[in-house]
């Protein structure tokens, strides 16, 4: 800020010859460009042509008053901070001048440090404004595209079903037609889940996002969730034809929360039976290392291509090929894995070699026994 | 009998429409995303391109369409854009004709069948075959 290049510019109205003067000499010791005018007329035309980001006026003044000049200051641009100088016997007006959107007083006379200190908050402040509205863009930005991109995943499967459903109206009766409601059933429905398992993403993400979301540490049993896990994705293995292995330690208990383990589990090792192939196997392992219990879940599977591998965990990411061109994923799932894991205390990576497989590991904080005193 | 290349990733869609066209007598070939769609064009010379937007990218079907404008043989030929995502945002409201950009016209996602059916005779000049 200070730096010659981007250095601040501030505005000096007052009608007294000695106070611009002293005003000037004391901020443009700190570093600030300073422009003075003697009343609100000239005062505003110099604030529209210079923009500053500070103005500092004097509330009595001939002519155009101190408070008038506030306002239309701020209509210029209400971004502006304006510290307002006044006699003691004004403090009323001072005070009326914040009402009126000042930002500060300083009442006469003052020493240059309190003009300084002054300043700079106020520049403080300002850039805190400017900031919170840039973030505030950035978010209705990210938000609208986001909204944009859901609709478009949510409209996808609609579209498909509805079309499918269109046809057999129109054209139910026709031979093709006709020989092929079978197959177009089954896909409404397998459209139709893949659309519920992306909604229940959706709002698990959302949940992840929503503050005190994984804040509770239970002691999680891993051995207790794998086996679950496996359990339902047993039926799905079998079709695909990919065994699931498991090698915990005993104890290997972690502090977390027990919803969140399982949909981080769940995730990855769905993940592993997804894009595995026939004849394939998942294994989840893991080892208890320094307060850290590192979880691997490994596959033996497609793999994934290196230049995807730092977008790998981003929201809606899919990798999209030939490989994967026939499985479908709302492109969450990792999403979610990263956040709960983050949430939790831990770290998720992967390594992976295209046509070998790939291995994301997990490390979460170890189940210690204070814990459960303490809880 | 006329071809009609549909270019869309959702296989599902694709096959309904593929189906429906292809009993009302049309000859349909399927391409599911912008590079393959180019390459079918220009290898089948269809009569008639649908067109989807958002495949692999975001606007991907747009800029197909562009690229096929500058391909010899493929300048008129009519392009139907389909989307489900711009005809509900205000902000890429898309007028029918559509003259601001290369395609004939566009149309959103679910497809009225049978209206669809009706452009596309019309853009072509054929008539419904009777029966």
């Amino acid at each position: 800020m200070s730096s010659p290049a981007e250095r601040e510019t501030i505005v000096v109205i007052d009608d007294d010859y000695a106070m611009r003067l002293s005003c000037r000499k004391i901020l443009e010791k700190s570093g600030f460009n300073v422009e003075t005018f003697e009343d609100g007329v000239q005062g505003l035309e110099g604030v529209a042509r210079l923009k500053p980001g500070l103005v500092v006026v004097d509330l009595k003044m001939p002519g155009m008053s101190g408070l008038e000049v506030i306002g239309r200051v701020h209509a210029i641009d209400p971004d502006i901070i304006l510290v307002v100088i006044t006699g003691y016997a004004t403090i009323d007006t001072a005070v009326e001048a914040m009402k009126t959107g000042a930002y500060d007083f300083l009442p006469k006379p003052f020493a240059p440090d309190e003009l300084r200190l002054i300043v700079n908050r106020g520049f403080e402040r300002r850039r805190l404004v400017l900031e919170g509205r840039q973030y505030e863009v950035e978010r209705a930005l990210l938000k609208r595209r986001f909204i944009t991109f859901v609709s478009h995943q949510l409209q996808t499967p609609l579209v498909a079903v509805h079309q499918y459903l269109d046809v057999l109206k129109h054209l139910g009766d026709h031979p093709d037609v006709a020989e092929k409601r079978e197959e177009w059933i089954h896909r409404c429905l397998q459209r139709i889940e893949a659309m519920q398992v992306m909604v229940k993403e959706w709002l698990e993400l959302s949940a992840v996002e929503s503050e005190g979301f994984a804040r509770s540490r239970d002691r999680v049993d891993l051995k207790v969730v794998i086996a679950d896990i496996f359990a339902a994705y047993q039926p799905h293995a079998e079709a695909a034809q990919v065994s699931l292995e498991s090698d915990l330690p005993d104890g290997c208990s972690v502090a977390g929360d027990r919803h969140c383990v399982a949909v981080l589990f769940d995730n990855l090792i769905a993940n592993a039976v997804k894009y595995n192939r026939p004849g394939g196997k998942v294994t989840v392992g893991a080892e208890i290392q320094s307060g850290e219990v590192r979880i691997s879940v490994a596959d033996t599977g497609i793999g994934i291509p290196e230049k995807y591998i730092p977008f790998l965990f981003d929201e809606f990411f899919r990798v999209r090929d030939e490989a994967t061109r026939n499985t479908s994923g709302s492109g969450l799932g990792l999403a979610i894995c990263r956040k709960v894991t983050a949430e939790m205390g831990g770290q998720i990576t992967v390594e992976s070699k295209v046509e070998e497989g790939s291995v994301f590991r997990v490390s979460l904080p170890a189940w210690r026994q204070k814990e459960s005193n303490a809880a | 009998m006329k071809t009609i290349l549909i270019v869309d990733d959702d296989a599902d869609f694709a096959e309904a429409l593929a189906s429906y066209l292809q009993a009302n007598g049309f000859k349909v070939i399927e391409a599911r995303d912008g590079t393959e769609g180019l390459r079918m064009a220009r290898i089948a010379r269809p009569d008639l391109i649908v067109m989807d937007v958002v495949m692999r990218e975001r606007t991907e079907g747009f800029f197909t369409v562009q690229e096929m404008r500058h391909t010899t043989g493929l300048e008129d030929v009519p392009i139907f854009v389909v989307s489900s995502l711009y005809s509900q945002h205000p902000e890429f409201n898309i007028a029918p004709d559509s003259s601001w950009l290369a395609h004939d016209a566009f149309f959103s996602k679910p497809l009225d069948m049978p209206a669809f059916l009706e452009q596309i005779r019309q853009r072509l000049g054929v008539a419904e075959v009777a029966g």
